[in-house]
């Protein structure tokens, strides 16, 4: 129905409307005149009174509420800028898809008797490392991540993960996740990878 | 009656009884004949025929155990192995173009993992696979292996080995001496594609090309202007060269093909679009990380066969940043009209593509379990599986690449 016939009848019915109108007043005297003779000013007091009364507690009671229950997978609150954090979480640092884990290439050392930034015992971290830039959606925030390995054990084989966003060449050694990154430790080998904040990026 | 029958019964079965035992033994005397009568035997060791095109090396890093990497000798034709030596710690390997040798850049710490570090370079005998001369290096690069990691010259005369100690440099060795002839400084630069007998070509981080020119005796160098654009589409390290002109395809990670004449003038020309060459739309680079098409990945992601120009790209559907995926199709190209001319599905996903380089050329890829699969290049059909030939197969060498 188009807008235009909706007005051209309203136009026309105006007489019609004046008579329901006085149906509707007479009707509502009827029925406030038909309570008022079957029911006392106490009652409607009482009743009153109980609604104000137990009514608050209805919302406390044990039923299953939409707002309450927790939704398999909750709405992002922020946008994610790439694929990677659009899956990404923030509780489990031992899967792949930890937030942190954006461009990481290798063993987690969360999973290798490590943290998510500290490295297993019998390892040690190397001062130099490249930086990878993941955001986090808990807080909406990009963060600096320095991809820092932990080194002098050969490789800790856990399942490993291969996180390649931002992930650049050799020949761009500052993005690149393929270089072991042993320097300065005492033998360069590559026992598992930690993901250190170093900054905020947003 | 009864007495009679049994005895009938009785001759027919010693009759019979007789008869088996001549046959086993006419059998049996047949076996003695074709048995040689075992005797004493001395040890010895296999030596094989010089190298054939069609007799791969198989580079094996070993990820879960980089120590023990190892380089294995496998007949193509007939999917078996022929034989191997270990490659130490991300461990790479080039061949004489001749087949003449070759040569292992490996990394050994002198008590296991710890102590003095030593940067090797053994020449191996390709018949015996035994070590004519173990070099020792100044220094290598540590990083998974990729081809361009190390490159030999066109009359396999001079090695290059990137380094990163202490600083980007190639080392360029003599293989006759088996000396460093000259350490090239390439600060900013990476890798070595070689270009004929007297050169190679560095990438640099600006996203142009460093060129040095041996043929003074020194090092000449040569920087192209930045032709592409490493934070938005950078080109791959796996991109393939043809070394006896230089001819260099430098493939981008949105799928760009950039053909490149090296030498100590570089010139590059303008990129073709692998998508576009499948009659696609050009794939969207890191301005839309969540375009989803086809797009070029894995780790020794493309081959060319030179005599013919085609190239081969594993290729899989995902979004921009996905450059490290294995591929779940070859798609083979021709290099002069950038045109597909098939795509070839894989049984399972690959990172790795390799070619032979004569006139029935094989195709090689691998999978995550270890296996090696052999193609008929021309037919695109699988002709033999090496299941578990290894734990991660990084890539072919084959004679003549």
């Amino acid at each position: 129905m188009l807008l235009s016939d909706v007005s051209a009848r309203a136009n026309t019915s105006g007489e019609k409307e004046s008579q329901s109108r006085n149906l509707l007043d007479r009707a509502v005297e009827r029925l406030t005149r038909h309570v008022a003779s079957r029911s006392s000013r106490r009652s409607l007091l009482g009743r009153a009174g109980a609604w104000a009364t137990f009514g608050a507690l209805v919302p406390t009671l044990p039923v299953m509420r939409a707002s309450a229950a927790t939704p398999s997978k909750p709405a992002p609150k922020f946008k994610a800028p790439t694929p990677f954090a659009a899956e990404a979480q923030t509780k489990d640092p031992t899967a792949c898809n930890y937030w942190r884990y954006c461009a990481i290439d290798g063993y987690l050392c969360a999973s290798c008797g490590g943290g998510v930034h500290s490295c297993p015992p019998g390892t040690s971290p190397s001062p130099t490392s490249w930086i990878g830039t993941c955001f986090n959606p808990g807080d909406g925030q990009s963060y600096l991540v320095a991809y820092r390995d932990c080194c002098g054990q050969d490789a800790c084989s856990q399942p490993m993960c291969l996180g390649t966003e931002g992930d650049q060449p050799s020949y761009r050694p500052q993005a690149n996740n393929d270089i072991i990154w042993c320097f300065g430790t005492g033998a360069l080998i590559y026992n598992c990878s930690t993901s250190v904040i170093v900054g905020n990026a947003s | 009656m009864r007495y009679s029958t049994a005895f009938r019964s009785g001759k027919a079965a010693l009759m019979l009884g007789v008869l088996a035992l001549g046959a086993s033994s006419v059998a049996s005397v047949k076996a003695w004949a074709d048995e040689p009568v075992v005797q004493e035997e001395e040890s010895d060791i296999i030596k094989l025929s010089p190298v054939t095109p069609h007799r791969i090396l198989v580079q094996d890093t070993a990820g879960t155990h980089a120590k023990d990497g190892r380089i294995y000798v496998v007949d193509a034709d007939q999917g078996k192995l022929l034989g191997m030596v270990q490659a130490a710690y991300n461990a790479n390997v080039v061949q004489d173009p001749k087949g003449r040798a070759f040569y292992v850049a490996e990394t050994v710490w002198s008590r296991g993992n710890r102590g003095d570090r030593l940067d090797l370079l053994p020449a191996y005998d390709p018949q015996t696979l035994t070590i004519t001369n173990d070099e020792v290096l100044p220094g290598r690069a540590l990083v998974t292996p990729k081809k361009n990691d190390l490159a030999i010259n066109q009359d396999g005369s001079r090695v290059y080995i990137f380094s990163m100690v202490p600083t980007n440099a190639v080392h360029v060795i003599d293989t006759a001496t088996h000396k460093v002839s000259q350490t090239v400084d390439l600060p900013g630069c990476a890798l070595a594609y070689p270009w004929g007998n007297d050169g190679f070509t560095s990438i640099c981080a600006d996203g142009g090309l460093a060129n040095v020119s041996l043929k003074s005796g020194k090092a000449d160098v040569t920087h192209t202007k930045p032709f592409f654009d490493p934070e938005k589409d950078a080109v791959f390290e796996h991109s393939p060269t043809r070394r006896s002109d230089g001819k260099t395809w430098f493939i981008s990670y949105s799928g760009l093909v950039y053909p490149t004449a090296l030498s100590a003038d570089s010139k590059i020309e303008p990129a073709w679009s692998i998508q576009e060459a499948a009659g696609m739309k050009k794939a969207p680079a890191a301005e839309a990380p969540f375009a989803k098409t086809w797009r070029p990945g894995g780790w020794q992601l493309s081959a060319l066969h030179y005599a013919s120009g085609h190239l081969f790209v594993l290729m899989h559907e995902g979004t921009f940043w996905t450059h490290k995926k294995p591929g779940t199709e070859i798609w083979e190209l021709d290099t002069a009209s950038h045109k597909l001319i098939r795509r070839i599905k894989l049984p399972v996903p690959a990172s790795m593509v390799g070619v032979t380089q004569d006139d029935k050329p094989l195709l090689f890829t691998n999978d995550n379990a270890g296996d090696l699969f052999i193609w008929d290049m021309k037919t695109g059909k699988q002709i033999h599986k090496m299941p578990h030939l290894g734990d991660d197969l990084y890539f072919t060498v084959a004679l003549g690449e």
